[in-house]
């Protein structure tokens, strides 16, 4: 798997423990689905102390911290903001009380994506919501296992996978992704150009509906598109 | 009456003028412009055993700088990043102490400093573009002094980045909200 080629028209990165990435999947689900397309979905798991610094809470208040203060203000933002949009779409965001290693849930994408494609937006369901509700504990593969099978997906040597060949496709992206450009979620590779942030779907379905018109800016949209659930 | 914070060496407040001011001549909504200083986005050079978050900075650093031109050719606009990035304080100043219609000199600052890389923390080249649209320098210590007030009373509010949209007690960092603002001040005129 090289980090920005592939056979779909559009590749579409995630992580499951990013609010933006959280706040763009129904969006992105909704816009494959009108287009009748199948986007090449990918997992970046993401370093997060590496570039801002790590925090834990408890009970709600900051016990540990190497962020500074300009961090902070765009971690504080950022929650509200994609907190603000998960709301128009229905859906609970609450702030996470640790950074998660969030690569088991990821490397379910990759098992849902060889194994039973179609149910990719149930997979996402059954993760995306409860995690941001605080209610799962994502770095323990029997609960990624029971978000599989509350998907209608056969979770059975998914284990090994996870240890074995899945981890080795996923430890074998992560580090392509910087030197191919690519540094957060969620991200769009489209015939090369990289776009992060769901502010360029927009300019994604202008492009894979033919480029008819002019180009559309980026935007937020905020039509009914994001209140169904996929 | 809409709120939002700007800087001309950002180039997402360049970017986001004339969507703004088109939303703005089609809702009717009043804007106050004021100034907030941010750093200029550069990008930095590869290094030798660079740090997974130095390297993370400097991507994400090239991929916003490739973002930008992307949407500068999309808004048909001229946008060049120079390697060593001018000011713009005294620009800002001028707009802390602007009297009436600032949209003519808003547009002259933000080309001059993207299409020919001015410098708009030299007080003699902004003191030419108010010229050119019409209106005399200000005092310049006073209008400095201003600036610092307004960015006080702005970091208080929760201000950090530009540009920064406020309205009905909400702060939006980006033109990319503005659908949702649009629906804000629709509520907010009854429309």
């Amino acid at each position: 798997m090289k980090a920005l080629e592939s056979d779909a028209p559009l590749i579409v990165y995630v992580d499951i423990k990013s609010p933006y990435a959280f706040a763009a999947i129904r969006p992105t689900l909704a816009m494959e689905k009108s287009l009748g397309m199948r986007f090449d979905w990918r997992p970046l798991t993401l370093d997060i102390p590496s570039y801002l610094g790590s925090a834990r809470k408890k009970e709600g208040k900051v016990v540990e911290s190497t962020r500074s203060t300009s961090q902070w203000s765009w971690v504080k933002y950022a929650y509200r903001d994609a907190r603000r949009y998960a709301e128009r779409q229905g859906l609970m965001l609450k702030g996470t009380e640790k950074i998660w290693d969030s690569s088991i849930p990821n490397i379910a994408i990759l098992w849902v994506m060889q194994t039973d494609r179609d149910r990719l937006g149930d997979y996402f369901e059954a993760v995306y919501p409860p995690f941001w509700r605080r209610e799962l504990d994502i770095e323990d593969i029997t609960v990624v296992e029971a978000c599989l099978e509350k998907a209608g997906i056969d979770s059975s040597g998914f284990a090994e996978f996870a240890q074995g060949e899945g981890r080795r496709q996923h430890d074998k992206l992560q580090p392509q992704l910087h030197p191919s450009g690519i540094y957060g979620v969620p991200t769009y590779v489209i015939d090369g150009t990289i776009l992060f942030g769901r502010e360029h779907l927009p300019y994604v379905r202008w492009h894979l509906q033919g480029r008819e018109g002019p180009a559309p800016d980026m935007a937020y949209e905020i039509d009914d598109i994001e209140a169904a659930s996929c | 009456m809409l709120t939002i914070y700007i800087d001309f060496k950002s180039p997402a407040s360049y970017l986001a003028l004339e969507p703004t001011l088109a939303m703005a001549r089609e809702t009717g909504v009043a804007i106050d412009w004021l100034p907030f200083s941010v750093r200029a986005l550069s990008v930095p050079e590869e290094q030798e055993n660079e740090s997974v978050g130095d390297r993370h900075r400097r991507v994400r650093a090239a991929a916003q700088r490739d973002i930008h031109l992307h949407y500068a050719a999309v808004q048909g606009l001229d946008m060049h990043f120079a390697k060593t990035p001018a000011g713009s304080d005294a620009a800002l100043a001028a707009l802390a102490v602007m009297d009436g219609d600032p949209d003519p000199f808003l547009r002259a600052a933000f080309a001059a400093y993207w299409t020919d890389q001015a410098d708009l923390a030299d007080e003699g080249v902004v003191a030419a573009l108010l010229q050119s649209v019409g209106i005399d320098q200000p005092d310049w210590k006073s209008a400095h002094a201003k600036t610092a007030s307004i960015r006080d009373h702005a970091e208080q509010s929760g201000i950090f980045e530009a540009p920064s949209y406020r309205i009905a007690d909400q702060l939006f960092l980006g033109r990319e909200h503005l659908p949702w603002i649009k629906s804000l001040i629709a509520a907010e005129l009854g429309q």
